[in-house]
C-alpha cells in the first residue's frame, strides 16, 4: 500500500483560520501538522506548532522563518497547505527550494477583485494556486483555478 | 441574543461597537460584544475582546443574529449554521482596515442577494435593520456549501497526484 503523505498546514489566525478548519476534510488520512500564529482564537490546538506574528519586527520575523525552517526540517512534509496569509511566505518559499515540497495555496475568500501581497508573492512557485471569486482569475496567470469558495 | 464580533483584525472597530452599545442601552434585545482591539468599551452590555474559536462558534450558534465586519470565519459560520447576519463593513478611511475589500465582499454577497445575510453600509441604517431582522424571526436551515465539497475534492485529487 502506498504510503500517506505527510501535510503541513499553515495560516494566520481569524477568518484564514476558519477556511483552514473548514477544509480539514481534505487531509484525512493522512498525517499532518498545523502551523498558526499564538492568538486567544487559536489556542491548545493539538499536533499544532506556534509562532509569534512575523510582522512585528525584524527580529520576530528572523526568528519565524528560522523556526519555521526547524519545523519543516523536522517534520518532512511532501506538501504544504496554506489558506494564508503572510505566514505562508516564509514556509512556501523554504519548503519549495530547500525540501522539494509541492504546494498549494487558497487565496482568501476576502480577496474578491483583488489579489493578496500573499497571494502574488507565492503564485509564481505554487503548484495549485486556488481563488475563491471568479473575477479573481483574470488578476492572476493560467495556473490560478476557481471551483468554487466558502462564502 | 445578538452577538456582535469583530474578528482579529488588529485595527479596532469603534463605530460597530460605539453604535451596538447606544442601541442596546434603549433597547430590550441581549447583546453580547467581541470587540477585539476596539478601544471603546461598551457601558449597557457584556463584552470581551478574545475567545477561542470554539466559544466564538458557540455564541454564534445560540443567536438569533450576529453583527459583524465582513470578516470570513463570521460569514462561513453563519451560513454554516443557519443563523442571520447583518454584515457592516470596516472601512479604510475610518482606520478600520488597510484596504476597501470589505466593502467589495460586501458588494458580492448583496448582488448573490442571500436572504441570510443583511448589509448595512451607514451606522444610522443599523438599528431599524436589526429590529426588521430580530421581528422577523426568520428561520434558516444551514447553508448548502458545494463550494467546500468542490474545494475538498481540489485538494485530495492534487494531493494523491503528488509525487
Amino acid at each position: 500500500m502506498e504510503k500517506k503523505k505527510k501535510i503541513g498546514l499553515i495560516c494566520s489566525a481569524g477568518g484564514h483560520y476558519t477556511e483552514m478548519l473548514q477544509l480539514w476534510e481534505a487531509f484525512e488520512g493522512h498525517p499532518k501538522f498545523l502551523l498558526t500564529y499564538r492568538e486567544v482564537a487559536t489556542m491548545n490546538r493539538e499536533g499544532t506548532y506556534y509562532l509569534e506574528n512575523i510582522f512585528h519586527g525584524p527580529v520576530a520575523f528572523v526568528k519565524g522563518v528560522v523556526k519555521v525552517f526547524l519545523i519543516l526540517l523536522k517534520e518532512r512534509p511532501s506538501v504544504l497547505f496554506s489558506t494564508g496569509s503572510e505566514i505562508a511566505a516564509p514556509a512556501f518559499y523554504l519548503g519549495k527550494f530547500l525540501f522539494r515540497m509541492r504546494l498549494i495555496y487558497l487565496e482568501c475568500s476576502a480577496q474578491v477583485y483583488q489579489p493578496s501581497l500573499t497571494g502574488r508573492f507565492v503564485y509564481p512557485i505554487t503548484d495549485l494556486f486556488l481563488v475563491q471569486w471568479e473575477p479573481l482569475l483574470k488578476r492572476y496567470g493560467p495556473k490560478a483555478k476557481y471551483v468554487g469558495g466558502l462564502i | 441574543m445578538i452577538f456582535v464580533t469583530v474578528g482579529n483584525h488588529y485595527q479596532g472597530f469603534n463605530r460597530l461597537i460605539q453604535k451596538m452599545d447606544e442601541i442596546a442601552s434603549r433597547s430590550p434585545y441581549d447583546v453580547l460584544i467581541q470587540k477585539g482591539y476596539s478601544t471603546y468599551c461598551p457601558r449597557s452590555v457584556r463584552y470581551f475582546d478574545f475567545v477561542p474559536i470554539q466559544a466564538a462558534m458557540d455564541y454564534i450558534r445560540k443567536s438569533e443574529l450576529v453583527i459583524s465586519h465582513a470578516g470570513i470565519g463570521t460569514i462561513i459560520l453563519c451560513r454554516e449554521y443557519g443563523i442571520p447576519l447583518l454584515i457592516f463593513p470596516r472601512r479604510k478611511k475610518y482606520g478600520e482596515h488597510g484596504t476597501d475589500h470589505q466593502v467589495e465582499i460586501a458588494k458580492a454577497l448583496e448582488e448573490r442577494s442571500d436572504d441570510r445575510i443583511s448589509i448595512v453600509h451607514e451606522e444610522n441604517q443599523l438599528e431599524d435593520k436589526i429590529r426588521e431582522i430580530v421581528e422577523s424571526h426568520k428561520k434558516f436551515a444551514p447553508a448548502e456549501n458545494t463550494g467546500r465539497k468542490n474545494l475538498i475534492q481540489a485538494i485530495r485529487t492534487f494531493i494523491e497526484k503528488s509525487q
